[in-house]
C-alpha cells in the first residue's frame, strides 16, 4: 500500500452481504472483512490503507495511524480525533460481535484522513485512492508582537511537528500553494510535499505558539526565539503526561491582595511536577512553558495530538467567599442532559467553527474516559488535602472548557486560593510550590503506573494485507 | 480572561419571549374529572429557596418567605435575583461580585431558560470558584424555584458567552446538586 497516493483506485472489496464473508481483492491476494448487512469491519479497512490500528486501553478507544496522520474513534461514539483535532462523524462506529463496525459513510469518514474513501453499495466495494489537493495561501504578516505566518484554505487545525530549523504542518488532506512564497520576516522558504507544508525558518527562530481564527478560517503561527518555543509534539515512546499551567500572557487569571498572579504560580507548579515526573522516569509536556497566551481549545488540542494517558490542568482559585481555602479538584459533568444538549448541538452544527464541534465532545468523554478523570481528580484531591491538612470534600465536577476537548483521562486541580490573604501568601513561596509539585507527582504518577484498565472488545480477526 | 461573546441566542429569544407571559409552569396536562366539589385552588408559596457560596466552596441552601410570589417567570426570576443580589441571611457570600441586574428573561418549550444580566466590569470575576458561585447559585436558585424550567443559560449584556476563562457558559446549564453543601 505504499504507493496509495499516486494511485486512483483499486483494491476491489467483493462483499458478500449480509452473509458476513468478505473477500477484499489486492495486488497480493485476497483479504477477509466481516461485516453484516451495511456495517463493515473498519479496522479491517483502515489496515488495508497501510495504517497501524490499536486500541489504547487508557483512553479507551482505537487509534489508526501512518505515521502522518493518525484517527482516535471510540466504540458508541460518533466522534473522531483526526491529527488532534474533533471531527464529528455522520454516524456511530460500534461494537459487534466482537468488531468495531460502522456504516460506509462512517467508514469513509475514518479512511479520509489516510487518503482512501470507500465506494460501492452492498453487494461489491472498491476502496479508492483520494485524488486532489486543497489549495492553500500562505502569508507573512508583522505584527507588534512578531511575525506571524497566516495559512488560509482549510478548515481543520494541522498537526505541526519540527526538525531542525524547519517546521512542518501536516494538514489532513493534500495540499497545494496558491502562489510562491517569498523569503520574509524569518521565513527562509515554504515547500509542500503531498499534505505537508515544510516551512524554512532563520535560525534561532521556531514557532512560539499557534491558534486557530475563524470566518474565513485561518491558522495562525507567531514566530519568535526558539527559547521561548512551545512543547514539540513529537511523540515520544512511553506513556506522556500533559500538564496545563493555567492562564498565560494577557489573561492572568486570579490575583492575590498582595499582587500575586495566577499565572506565575500555575507555571512554576507545573515546572517542578512536570521535574518531578520526568524524574520518575514519565515522559511530560506543558501546554505552555512561558508566558505565553495559549487558547484553551489549543491546550487539550496539543494532549490530544500527543495522545496523553492524562490531563492535568493546573490553577489557583479566587472565592467570592473570602475564608474558602484549600484545594479543589474537577473534572467533566455528567449530566445526561448536558450530553444530550452537546449532541443536538453537534448534529445542527456539523461543519461549523470549532466552537460548536467542541461541545460535542461530551460523549467522547462519556464513552472512555469519564471513570478514569474521576479516579485521576480523586487522586489529585486525596493527595492535595493531605497538603493543606484539610477535611475531604470529595471531587467536583463542571462543565469546564479546558476540559471539553481532551480525548484522554483530565482533571482540573484548584490548588489553593489567592483570595485568602494567608494562602496566598503560601502559594508564591517556593517551599510550597515544591510541596505541591510533589503531592501532584505522586497523584499522577499513582495514576500513570496503576492505570485503570478497560478490558478491549474482542480483537477483531481481521487478516492484514 | 476576556469573555468570549457570541451572537446565537437573539433568535431563541425571540421565539421564546411569547413563553413567557405563560408563566415559570409548563402548561399541564388535563386534570382527571373530580367526582366532587371544586378542588380548591393551591395557594401560591410564598417561600423561596437561595443557594449562597460559603467558605467550605460548596453552595449553601437558605429558605426565605416573600410577601408574594409572581406567576410570571420573568418576574419570578427577577424577584430570584434580587433576592441573591440582597444577600445571605446566614453569613454566606454573595454570588455577584457586581451589582448585577436582569435585563431580559425568556424560556423555551424545552424547559430551558435564558438569563440575561448586565455585563460584569471587566476582571471582576476571577478563579473558578467565584465562577462556579456566580453560575450555579443562579442556576440552581432558578431551577429550585421554577417548576418547569430544567435548565438556565446565563448571557451578559444581550450577549451568548462562551466561557469567563473556566466554566463552559455557551449552553443551558442542569442544576448542579453536587456543588451544594451536605
Amino acid at each position: 500500500m505504499s504507493s496509495r497516493s499516486f494511485m486512483t483506485g483499486l483494491l476491489a472489496l467483493a462483499l458478500a452481504w449480509p452473509a458476513g464473508a468478505v473477500s477484499v481483492t489486492t495486488g497480493t491476494g485476497n483479504v477477509v472483512v466481516f461485516s453484516r448487512a451495511d456495517l463493515v469491519d473498519v479496522v479491517g479497512l483502515l489496515r488495508l490503507t497501510g495504517a497501524e490500528v490499536n486500541f489504547s486501553p487508557a483512553a479507551g478507544s482505537y487509534v489508526a495511524a501512518n505515521g502522518k496522520h493518525d484517527v482516535q474513534f471510540t466504540p458508541g461514539g460518533s466522534l473522531a480525533v483526526v491529527d488532534g483535532n474533533l471531527v464529528p462523524l455522520p454516524g456511530p462506529v460500534r461494537l459487534l460481535e466482537g468488531h468495531v463496525v460502522a456504516n460506509l459513510t462512517v467508514a469513509t469518514a475514518l479512511l479520509a484522513p489516510f487518503g482512501w474513501a470507500v465506494r460501492g453499495g452492498p453487494e461489491a466495494l472498491q476502496l479508492v485512492a483520494v485524488q486532489g489537493s486543497v489549495p492553500i495561501e500562505l502569508s507573512v504578516v508583522q505584527s507588534a508582537s512578531g511575525t506571524l505566518l497566516v495559512v488560509r484554505g482549510v478548515s481543520t487545525t494541522p498537526r505541526l511537528s519540527r526538525s531542525y530549523e524547519q517546521i512542518d504542518l501536516t494538514f489532513p488532506v493534500r495540499v497545494t500553494l496558491t502562489q510562491p512564497v517569498a523569503p520574509s520576516g524569518g521565513l527562509l522558504g515554504a515547500e509542500i510535499e503531498d499534505s505537508t507544508l515544510h516551512l524554512r525558518l532563520a535560525p534561532g527562530l521556531d514557532v512560539v505558539t499557534t491558534y486557530p481564527l475563524e470566518d474565513p478560517p485561518r491558522f495562525v503561527l507567531r514566530l519568535g526565539p526558539a527559547e521561548n518555543a512551545a512543547a514539540p509534539v513529537q511523540t515520544p515512546s512511553g506513556p506522556i503526561v500533559v500538564l496545563d499551567p493555567g492562564h498565560g500572557g494577557e489573561d492572568r487569571g486570579a490575583q492575590g491582595p498582595g499582587g500575586e498572579l495566577e499565572k506565575d504560580i500555575t507555571l512554576a507548579v507545573a515546572r517542578l511536577t512536570a521535574a518531578q515526573l520526568q524524574a520518575a522516569g514519565i515522559t511530560t509536556r506543558l501546554t505552555r512553558d512561558g508566558d505565553e497566551a495559549i487558547s484553551l481549545n489549543d491546550r487539550t488540542a496539543l494532549a490530544n495530538r500527543l495522545h496523553a494517558v492524562a490531563f492535568l490542568s493546573i490553577h489557583v482559585n479566587a472565592s467570592p467567599a473570602k475564608g474558602a481555602r484549600g484545594a479543589e479538584t474537577y473534572f467533566m459533568n455528567a449530566d445526561p442532559s448536558d450530553v444530550q444538549a452537546a449532541q443536538a448541538a453537534a448534529r445542527e452544527n456539523a461543519g461549523s467553527p470549532p466552537n460548536a464541534v467542541q461541545l460535542i465532545l461530551w460523549d467522547l468523554a462519556y464513552v472512555a474516559n469519564l471513570n478514569a478523570s474521576a479516579r485521576l481528580a480523586g487522586l489529585v484531591q486525596t493527595q492535595m488535602n493531605a497538603l493543606h491538612g484539610i477535611p475531604d470534600r470529595g471531587v467536583k465536577q463542571a462543565p469546564f472548557v479546558v476540559l471539553v476537548g481532551a480525548t484522554m483521562p483530565a482533571a482540573l486541580v484548584e490548588i489553593g486560593f489567592l483570595s485568602n490573604p494567608d494562602e496566598a501568601a503560601k502559594l508564591v513561596s517556593p517551599d510550597t510550590q515544591s510541596a505541591i509539585a510533589a503531592a501532584l507527582a505522586s497523584a499522577v504518577t499513582t495514576f500513570v503506573r496503576t492505570p485503570a484498565t478497560t478490558p478491549p472488545p474482542e480483537a477483531t480477526p481481521t487478516p492484514r494485507p | 480572561m476576556r469573555p468570549r461573546f457570541h451572537l446565537r441566542a437573539a433568535a431563541a429569544a425571540l421565539a421564546a419571549l411569547a413563553l413567557v407571559a405563560g408563566g415559570c409552569r409548563r402548561t399541564p396536562a388535563p386534570a382527571p374529572a373530580q367526582p366532587r366539589a371544586a378542588v380548591e385552588p393551591t395557594p401560591a408559596p410564598t417561600s423561596i429557596v437561595l443557594y449562597f457560596p460559603g467558605d467550605d466552596t460548596f453552595l449553601h441552601r437558605e429558605t426565605r418567605d416573600v410577601p408574594e410570589l409572581p406567576t410570571a417567570v420573568e418576574s419570578r426570576v427577577r424577584l430570584l435575583v434580587s433576592e441573591l443580589l440582597a444577600g445571605s441571611r446566614q453569613g454566606w457570600a454573595a454570588p455577584f461580585p457586581w451589582p448585577v441586574s436582569v435585563k431580559t428573561v425568556f424560556a423555551d418549550k424545552s424547559g430551558d431558560l435564558f438569563l440575561d444580566l448586565s455585563s460584569p466590569p471587566p476582571d471582576v470575576i476571577a478563579g473558578t470558584e467565584g465562577e462556579v458561585a456566580l453560575t450555579y447559585a443562579t442556576v440552581n436558585t432558578v431551577i429550585a424555584n421554577c417548576p418547569g424550567i430544567e435548565r438556565v443559560q446565563l448571557l451578559f449584556g444581550g450577549h451568548e458567552i462562551e466561557t469567563f476563562g473556566h466554566l463552559d457558559l455557551s449552553r443551558p446549564l442542569a442544576a448542579a446538586p453536587a456543588l451544594v453543601a451536605p
